[in-house]
């Protein structure tokens, strides 16, 4: 069965002792001055991690405390040369935490792509020390479920161009453009809506599942209404990871309008994003949210970190899903994409303001639009995916492009629907999913 | 893990740009002052005037922000590039791989091409280049005007700084006009939404007035539009100029976006000042920061038609036709589909995706048309163009293009 720890109980650890030991003698001090934002950055955020980041920072950060002052100094050797170089030590660079101000001093240095790759060495050398200890984590089964929703027109010829040929499109039967349920949504279940179990209720029998291995990242309401739905009363826990676009209203437009009051100033944005990180959110999330420290951090880092997760719902669900890979490398990732509106005329270039409330005039769906950046997004998730051992080997990716009645399959060899010629009917391609996530013995990290 | 400033690194000094709300800057009042400084000589007035120094010939510059290969010169981009592609690169010289190696980011990467030097200021534009720029080497040798050299930019990275340097015995007594005509739009929204009128802006005559509010106003610093000496008088001509765009804009009933009302400035400029040396910064394309592919590609398909349309303008003026060499290329590519920056979205990475790309070039300095292989580098560009100018002393990293030439 899953395991009863909640996400809050979660974020109230301490750090574990071999790593507190490692600071109190110093390993702060020994690192270099580029590293240190970083590094202090997830220390004091350690009740905010992920269970997975979590390992992967106490393994990085273990395996230089246990270093000598000499095997330390060559590890570090080109990145202090370049930190000279650069003169980091004149700069007012942040060694607290990362600031954009950072960030703008390191990429406008001449040596900045050296210094990028010396950090990457690091890291690799670090990964290739971890590489040699016993993992787990690569083995177990994952799926990763995608829905274009059926109002998005795609173009058969060119929806899948993209994908360069990584895996085949297989054609759902008697799929019907105006049915009351999206194909993703029927692939949740849940005990109400279908027969059997669906997939939340499987993940949850799954043995030592963390809490972060399932997430549903949805442009609008209705996936996440329909697991929150499923909750059996009583439950305190929720099945999964849930974060709805459109349920997040309030905190994005909070959100929004801080940044609407950011300087052109490099010290001013530090400013904003330094009071957003202090401001207590849990007023403006939804219940799912609020109630769950660690994934309220993770949209305050999501919105902070840009990339349109304030401005569009399908930019939203692909860095949201793309940093869930990265920070928590969930088992289960089921994403569906929507509809953003057309800019509005004159006032679309103000484009942090609620353009509903700025603009009367009405909001009309950029459908045609909303497709290709689906397209594109969806390619995305998988590439994102794709770059870490853990989704190399066993996973399923789904990618459902319902106006088609198509499904876009990357898989291994052993996942039957691969290989199958004629089309499928969705409760055969539900239950083949069910099935190979049943079929999942794998441990959590 | 990450530590590297990329996209998934919790920093994204793109967007917070694009945040950028000048409502603070109390700009009714300073419009006017920043149009009024502008050092409009009378003579500059005048339209038609030919060059009497230098080489007489003209110079316009078209600067897209960041385009990937992929979406532009490519089997499945061409399609966004209509124009270029089919009207106007079987008449250009066609450099194929034009690199940017320095930052790719956009102040600097402008600056660069401007100066010929790999500039690394403050990308959010609190500096100065620091080697001279292009302007300043022209107005410099031939004591040209202020409104001989112009840069019109739609991008909101820019600021006033990318018209002058901070190099000693030039800067910005021989700097350029610098508009920001999008800032204009931005900041009549703001205004309209701070006094309560927001809903004006869905009614077109209500738009227009409240643009033209915006330059009475007299209150230009936060537009970042060049201020040269002081009083607080706006330039009839300038003014009659940035109204004419205006009215354009917002009666054809055509698009909205930042760079139609570059374009229609730049046209104006063009029929007013006819400046010597013009260079027109269109940034429609970096609506891709906020994961718009759809729009991203929609900025391309604009930024291909107004390049065209800036063409067709110079064949059609008297003052430019057969005197003008013009160019396009974009700043940078933007990082490859897949890269730990997000792809499309940004433009961080060290790739050919990031840092290639193209230029066509047009007109009188093109002897044939062909297509040149060997890459050549963003800082090639300003002692290009100086040399075109008549100005062959640039200080720069770059080499001259042999293929420009006058």
């Amino acid at each position: 069965m899953r395991e009863s720890q909640t996400v809050s109980s979660q974020a109230e650890r301490k750090l574990p002792p071999q790593l507190q030991q490692a600071l109190n003698k110093g390993l702060m001090k020994r690192l270099p001055i580029t590293f240190q934002p970083f590094t202090r950055q997830q220390i004091r955020d350690w009740s905010y991690l992920f269970p997975y980041e979590r390992q992967s920072i106490l393994s990085l950060l273990l395996y230089l405390a246990n270093l000598t002052d000499a095997q330390l100094a060559d590890l570090f050797r080109e990145i202090v040369q370049l930190e000279e170089k650069m003169g980091v030590r004149s700069w007012q660079f942040s060694t607290e935490e990362q600031t954009i101000l950072n960030a703008s001093l390191l990429a406008r240095s001449p040596y900045y792509q050296d210094w990028r790759k010396a950090v990457q060495k690091v890291f690799d050398r670090a990964e290739e020390h971890r590489g040699k200890e016993p993992r787990n984590d690569t083995e177990g089964k994952r799926l990763i479920l995608m829905e274009i929703p059926a109002r998005l027109p795609l173009e058969p010829s060119k929806v899948w161009r993209k994908w360069e040929g990584v895996g085949r499109p297989l054609k759902l039967q008697s799929v019907s453009p105006t049915a009351p349920l999206g194909l993703a949504e029927i692939l949740i279940g849940s005990s109400q809506a279908r027969e059997g179990s669906g997939l939340l209720e499987i993940m949850a029998e799954q043995p030592n599942v963390s809490f972060a291995d399932t997430w549903i990242i949805d442009a609008g309401g209705n996936l996440v209404e329909a697991a929150l739905k499923g909750i059996p009363t009583g439950a305190s826990t929720p099945p999964a990871i849930l974060i709805s676009y459109p349920r997040l209203a309030e905190f994005r437009e909070n959100f929004s309008h801080q940044i609407n009051t950011m300087q052109k100033d490099l010290a001013d944005a530090d400013a904003v994003y330094a009071r957003l990180r202090q401001t207590d959110v849990s007023p403006w999330c939804p219940p799912e949210v609020a109630s769950e420290p660690v994934i309220r951090e993770f949209l305050r880092s999501l919105y902070l970190s840009g990339n349109g997760a304030l401005i569009y719902a399908n930019s939203f669900v692909e860095w949201g899903v793309s940093e869930a890979f990265r920070r928590a490398r969930p088992s289960v990732v089921v994403a569906q994409f929507g509809v953003r509106s057309k800019p509005k005329p004159f006032t679309s270039v103000a484009i942090f303001e609620n353009q509903e409330q700025i603009n009367p005039l009405p909001a009309v769906d950029d459908l045609p639009g909303s497709a290709l950046d689906a397209q594109v997004m969806a390619l995305y998730i998988w590439l994102a995916a794709s770059r870490f051992d853990e989704y190399q080997r066993n996973t399923v990716c789904l990618c459902i492009a319902a106006s088609l009645g198509e499904v876009y399959v990357v898989a291994p060899p052993e996942f039957s629907l691969l290989h199958e010629s004629e089309p499928v009917t969705v409760d055969g391609l539900r239950d083949t999913v069910m099935q190979w996530i049943a079929a999942n013995q794998r441990v959590a990290p | 893990m990450n530590l590297i400033p990329d996209a998934g690194s919790g920093f994204c000094p793109s967007d917070a740009r694009e945040s950028v709300d000048w409502r603070r800057r109390n700009l009714l009042r300073l419009i006017g002052v920043m149009l009024a400084r502008m050092n409009f000589p009378k003579s500059a007035f005048a339209g038609g005037r030919q060059g009497t120094d230098g080489s007489g010939q003209r110079v316009i510059a078209v600067i897209f922000g960041g385009v990937r290969r992929a979406e532009t010169f490519s089997t499945d981009g061409i399609e966004n590039i209509p124009h270029l592609a089919n009207d106007l690169f079987p008449q250009s010289l066609f450099f194929r791989d034009v690199r940017n190696e320095g930052v790719t980011a956009h102040f600097n990467a402008i600056s660069s091409v401007l100066t010929g030097n790999w500039q690394h200021v403050d990308d959010w534009g609190k500096l100065p280049p620091t080697t001279p720029t292009l302007f300043e080497y022209f107005r410099k040798k031939f004591g040209a005007e202020r409104s001989d050299t112009w840069v019109i930019a739609s991008n909101k990275a820019l600021t006033s700084q990318i018209g002058a340097s901070s190099a000693a015995n030039f800067g910005p007594p021989y700097g350029a006009n610098v508009v920001f005509p999008k800032q204009l739009m931005v900041a009549a929204v703001s205004n309209a939404l701070r006094t309560g009128r927001s809903r004006n802006m869905a009614d077109r005559a209500k738009v227009e007035a409240e643009l033209e509010n915006m330059l009475e106003a007299g209150n230009y610093e936060g537009l970042g539009w060049t201020v040269s000496d002081g009083t607080n008088r706006l330039d009839p001509r300038v003014r009659g100029t940035v109204e004419e765009a205006i009215t354009t804009f917002v009666r054809s009933g055509g698009p909205t976006s930042g760079d139609e009302l570059t374009f229609l400035v730049s046209r104006e400029v063009m029929r007013k000042f006819s400046p010597r040396l013009l260079v027109v910064i269109f940034s429609d394309v970096e609506v891709a920061h906020f994961g718009s592919y759809a729009l991203h590609v929609a900025g391309i398909r604009t930024g291909d038609r107004l390049a065209y349309e800036l063409w067709q303008e110079i064949q059609a003026n008297p003052d430019y036709r057969g005197k003008t060499t013009m160019v396009v290329l974009p700043e940078f590519g933007r990082d490859p589909d897949g890269s730990t920056t997000n792809g499309f979205f940004n433009h961080r990475g060290n790739t050919d995706s990031t840092r290639s790309t193209w230029m066509l070039a047009l007109g009188l300095g093109v002897g044939k048309p062909q297509v040149i292989e060997r890459p050549i580098q963003h800082v090639d560009l300003c002692c290009t163009l100086a040399g075109l100018l008549g100005c062959p002393s640039v200080e720069s990293q770059g080499k001259p293009l042999l293929e420009l030439r006058v």
